[in-house]
């Protein structure tokens, strides 16, 4: 305690009985040499406790002295000396404590220098004179608070004005106009700091000079008192909604980078950054691929730590000391807290997105790596904060209470888990599609789909995607399929009950219903060859080869029994989840071939598109057809035997045929020649053109009953093959009676051999485009042209069949177009000059003669194709005529039993009464009929009614 | 009294049962009755027999049908036309359907209300039958009535002594059904 001048409040106190209190001295020379006291710290309570034991030790020995103004015994009884001498002390006490209205310059804070001239300026420079101490002393003691006049007036209220007065009057403006620049960097930390200098102006003297008078009860609540006035004060001056925008900022860009988020989204961009480099940047890193990547757990553990890392440790040290200056100025306690908790609530979010988005491999380790993330870096920060910001109003915390409680951490690592679950939820279609590379998603799905409600997001949200991603037109059969057959294997690994399965394949099952190659694609896949499945998979996209594989391996798991729910020994046993309908039973048919079969309601669907699908591939030539054999036993376990009979019969045709056909050849002496086995089915004819001996006749012969209806081209065959025809059926007639043999002209493949003037020719064809070459051979040898009129009415085949053989010997340079439509055989190959000229192409200069013949031949090829094509349209065509002519009967029934109908009654009739649906258009059907009136078979009466002839 | 307490006790849930039961089983009948429907429709459709024709109505059910019958050659009912209406249970092809003439006729087998005494209509009906077995005996009953068990025993004892007459009282009954409606 420095000693004061005892005369200078002497003089003082005089000439203040003549004027009355004003500023004049507020810079007294004398007093400011005393030295600066703005060093003091009064920057916490705590801190002030030491000032404030030598007060108290001070007063002490003052009322000793000056028992005249402080011992109570002599004020309490003379009240009118007691007015003199109240009015006095506050006059004196009032000037001290009194500050200056200034405006205060912003801009000079937060440099020491100008600070304590600031200090100066507002009249806090001062230590109290003798007199002024005294005042104090005397206003503050316990029985003058009262006043002789009864007046209610402390010190500490008028203070408290005192403080609001000026703050309002000074500070508030400034601040104001702070708060409307929200864009100014660091302008929280300048409120702060102004905040904070404020403060410093109004509770130093009070602390250093005021308080220690007090009792120790009153000391305590005389602070109180006065802090919570000027946070009031803070908080009215600085409008909730604005400054709470500036917390939150400031807390999101420091929270981000002590978090580890931020280098998580930097990441992304920065990937392609050297591997060296990575290492030694990420010592401290939050990254769920780093984690993954580590080789132990003690080095995870440290990972997650950012000892060392001097932006994170920087980052840090700015936000608490933020957080320190707030919570002395009454920023901080809840209304931060809430702004803190809404920023970490934001944080997380960020986290879990910024970290595990795409993130799909398994196994999943994100759920452990983001608990550990909450545990040991978003709950250390909260803690950090927690500790500045949560002080209750009373001052010192309870020592037992904790601000983050273990309670605390796990209920948000539920938070986590869940919202990990949410945008896995949200990503699940793309993890589908990404199947099974994504099964670490999946994973962690499996921890989120705990309870009902999210369940039931989770479907609701992946139904939607799916609507909107994969079941429109724009997808391809194959497509959905395929991400079915994903969403099956995923799922059943999600929920092996099968209860969410159920609910996200419904719309998906429906859909697929509406689509008319389900069943073909789905057949095709079943019957596909696995073997080639690895090397198709990429690359193949109109099968589904998986789903081969699948049937096989289903098989195999099939093998291992399962006995389902009635299994009393299967220790893997759970209940059905709580969402699942009370009659929920698991389908048998939960795996990808039982839920693909299971699509319609009807096997006969399958068993007739299989039929078709069989009855293709078993006409063509080949040595064997295991893969027919086995994928239809393994159908037959799930179909059952009956169900597949047709099908059974159609490979045991095949399989007999080549044991009647090797009888009905030996009986018949058609095995001559065995040099070449040509195996065909009825309907071939194995040819040599050139003449030599009796071509081989092989055959397959099938009961028409049981193979589906084949389209097939009818035509004359050559001579020679009707003979060996009519000798194979009797000899088949004699092997089996009461059956009869149809040949089936079409179908069939035979090996040609050409015999040229300059070349030899041998290549399998179909019998169609044997026939038309065969015509071409002349008994004489002489080169004879035809036209496609003449062959067509020779062979009695339409002529877009002829065409499109002709092209197809065009296309193997065996025959040449002369004019338009006439061809010929070229018995010998042109020269190149001679080609160009032929082909009528024009020479194309650099070209060598291998190009051109191949680029001619190509062409040639295009064009065969193009009118097979057209060929088969064509008969395609008249199969549709066929099924129009199927409606007609139905139409003609109808309109007989029924009266005259509109178009719109025939259509909706039609469409119940035949079987399968009607596929026609309204407008389609209105040509129709109107065709049927032009024939005389319909008329239309009135009101548009379509009325059958009598 | 305790015991009649009991059986309602005891009844009501087991008539319950019985009641979903037999109306589970009701649907699949409708189901296997449309079915069965559907493809002798079809096969009306694919091999139609002359002089016979039958549709579903429109009500959409298939369990109602109306079919013609055009009278056969060298009878009294030659170059006439019938509308039938026929009515499937729902228990078809178990139970007859129930046939009835809608045009007016005149024949010993029909009464003037359209009703038919035919014996595979009645007790003699098997599930064999169907749609077009039915119009092929109606309409060969045209020409070789049952004068045995007649509805109609004028026309029967005309069919013997007075064909002329038979035949003018058959075209005099006869009405298109157009003209009807």
């Amino acid at each position: 305690m420095p000693p004061t001048d005892p005369i200078i409040p002497a003089r003082r106190r005089v000439f203040e009985s003549v004027f009355s209190p004003a500023s004049l001295e507020d810079f007294n020379t004398n007093r400011s040499a005393t030295g600066p006291t703005s060093s003091s710290p009064f920057s916490s309570k705590s801190s002030s406790s030491q000032p404030r034991a030598q007060y108290t030790g001070h007063r002490r020995s003052r009322s000793s002295t000056t028992s005249q103004l402080t011992d109570p015994a002599s004020t309490a009884h003379e009240p009118w000396h007691d007015q003199a001498t109240w009015d006095r002390a506050w006059r004196t006490a009032t000037r001290f404590l009194s500050v200056p209205d200034r405006e205060l310059d912003i801009g000079a804070l937060g440099q020491d220098i100008e600070e304590t001239r600031l200090l100066r300026h507002f009249n806090r420079h001062t230590r109290p004179s003798k007199d002024v101490t005294a005042a104090l002393a005397f206003l503050t003691a316990p029985l003058s608070q009262g006043g002789p006049d009864a007046a209610p007036r402390s010190i500490i209220d008028w203070y408290g004005y005192e403080i609001r007065r000026h703050f309002l009057k000074n500070f508030r403006g400034s601040l104001h106009a702070l708060l409307n620049h929200p864009e100014e960097d660091q302008l929280l930390q300048k409120i702060v700091h102004c905040l904070q200098f404020a403060r410093r102006i109004y509770f130093s003297p009070l602390v250093e000079y005021v308080l220690p008078l007090l009792s120790l009860g009153g000391e305590e609540r005389a602070f109180i008192k006065l802090r919570r006035g000027f946070h009031m004060m803070v908080a009215y001056a600085l409008p909730w909604p604005q400054f709470s925008v500036l917390l939150t900022r400031e807390f999101a860009r420091d929270s981000l980078t002590i978090l580890g988020i931020d280098t998580l989204t930097e990441e992304i961009f920065e990937d392609a950054l050297s591997v060296e480099n990575m290492e030694i940047d990420h010592q401290y890193s939050v990254s769920y691929q780093d984690w993954r990547d580590a080789p132990s757990d003690e080095f995870r553990l440290q990972m997650m730590s950012d000892e060392g890392e001097t932006r994170v440790t920087a980052a840090r040290e700015r936000l608490l000391t933020l957080l320190h200056g707030l919570q002395l100025v009454g920023l901080g306690g809840e209304k931060a807290q809430k702004v803190f908790a809404g920023v970490m609530n934001t944080m997380m979010s960020e986290f879990i997105r910024a970290a595990y988005t795409n993130q799909w491999e398994g196994p999943s380790l994100a759920s452990s790596h983001l608990r550990h993330w909450i545990e040991n870096v978003f709950a250390r920060l909260v803690v950090q904060v927690l500790s500045v910001i949560n002080v209750p109003e009373s001052g010192q915390k309870e020592p037992g209470q904790l601000d983050v409680n273990l309670n605390d951490v796990e209920k948000w690592q539920d938070i986590g888990i869940s919202r990990l679950g949410a945008l896995r939820t949200s990503e699940l279609f793309d993890v589908i599609v990404e199947w099974p590379a994504s099964s670490g998603a999946i994973e962690d799905l499996r921890q989120f789909i705990t309870y009902p409600a999210a369940r039931s997001h989770l479907t609701h949200s992946f139904v939607a995607t799916l609507n909107r991603r994969l079941l429109h037109p724009g997808a391809s059969t194959v497509e959905i399929l395929q991400v079915y057959i994903s969403i099956i294997r995923s799922f059943n690994l999600l929920d092996p009950k099968g209860v969410l399965l159920d609910r996200i394949a419904r719309p998906i099952r429906r859909y697929l219903r509406d689509r008319d190659d389900t069943v073909r694609v789905i057949v095709g896949g079943l019957l596909a060859d696995p073997t080639d499945a690895d090397a198709q998979a990429s690359s193949n996209g109109d099968k589904l080869v998986e789903l081969s594989a699948e049937l096989t391996k289903a098989h195999q798991n099939s093998l291992r029994g399962e006995k389902g729910e009635l299994d009393w020994d299967d220790m893997n046993w759970l209940p059905d989840p709580v969402d699942a309908a009370p009659d929920y039973r698991k389908s048998k048919t939960s795996d990808v071939i039982g839920s693909l079969i299971s699509l319609f309601e009807s096997k006969e669907m399958f068993v007739k598109e299989m039929q078709n699908m069989l009855a293709d591939r078993l006409l063509q030539k080949r040595a064997d057809y295991d893969q027919e054999m086995s994928v239809l036993e393994l159908l037959k376990l799930r179909f059952g035997d009956n169900a597949l009979q047709a099908c059974e019969v159609m490979l045991r045709d095949i399989f007999d045929s080549r044991r009647v056909d090797a009888v009905v050849r030996n009986d018949q002496g058609l095995a001559r020649e065995q040099s070449t086995v040509n195996p065909s089915t009825p309907a071939l004819g194995a040819k040599r053109p050139a003449g030599r001996d009796i071509p081989d006749l092989h055959a397959k012969i099938l009961s028409h009953f049981f193979w589906p209806e084949i389209q097939e081209q009818e035509f004359r065959v050559p001579g020679d093959i009707v003979q060996l025809q009519q000798r194979y059926a009797a000899g088949f007639g004699s092997l089996k009676q009461s059956r009869k043999l149809t040949w089936l002209n079409g179908l069939g493949q035979v090996t040609v051999e050409l015999d040229l003037e300059d070349r030899v020719f041998v290549n399998e064809v179909t019998t169609w485009q044997a026939t038309v070459i065969y015509a071409f051979q002349s008994p004489s040898g002489d080169s004879i042209s035809l036209t496609i009129d003449d062959l067509t009415s020779q062979l009695s085949m339409s002529p877009s069949l002829v065409r499109s053989a002709c092209l197809f010997w065009v296309s193997k340079r065996i025959l040449i177009e002369g004019p338009r439509d006439t061809y010929r055989v070229l018995e010998v190959l042109p020269n190149e000059g001679d080609e160009t000229a032929a082909s009528g192409s024009a020479d194309i200069p650099g070209t060598d003669e291998d190009g051109a013949t191949s680029a001619d031949a190509a062409q040639a090829a295009a064009a065969a194709d193009a009118a097979a094509a057209a060929a088969a349209k064509e008969s395609a065509e008249a199969a549709a005529m066929e099924k129009m002519n199927l409606y007609w009967q139905f139409i003609v029934g109808m309109l007989t039993n029924q009266g005259a109908m509109p178009l719109q009654r025939i259509v909706m009739m039609l469409k119940i009464a035949v079987p399968g649906g009607f596929p026609f258009s309204n407008e389609e059907l209105r040509e129709f009929l109107a065709g049927m009136v032009s024939r005389g078979k319909l008329e239309i009466v009135s009101g548009g009614s379509y009325k059958i002839v009598q | 009294m305790d015991y009649a307490m009991e059986d309602t006790q005891n009844a009501a849930p087991e008539a319950r049962e019985s009641s979903k039961l037999s109306s589970g089983a009701q649907k699949n009948d409708t189901q296997s009755v449309t079915k069965r429907l559907q493809a002798e429709l079809m096969q009306l459709m694919l091999s139609p027999s002359p002089g016979t024709s039958a549709f579903p109505d429109a009500d959409g059910n298939l369990l109602s049908w109306t079919a013609t019958i055009t009278g056969p050659t060298e009878t009294p009912y030659e170059g006439l036309t019938f509308k039938l209406s026929f009515t499937f249970p729902n228990n078809y092809p178990y139970a007859p359907p129930t046939v009835l003439f809608k045009t007016p006729i005149y024949h010993p087998n029909f009464d003037f209300s359209g009703r038919i005494c035919l014996d595979i209509l009645g007790e003699k009906w098997s599930a064999v039958y169907n749609v077009q077995s039915v119009l092929l005996s109606l309409q060969s009953l045209l020409g070789e009535p049952n004068n045995a068990s007649p509805l109609n025993a004028q026309a029967a004892e005309l069919w013997d002594t007075d064909k002329e007459e038979f035949k003018r009282l058959v075209l005099a009954r006869h009405r298109d059904i157009e003209e009807i409606e």
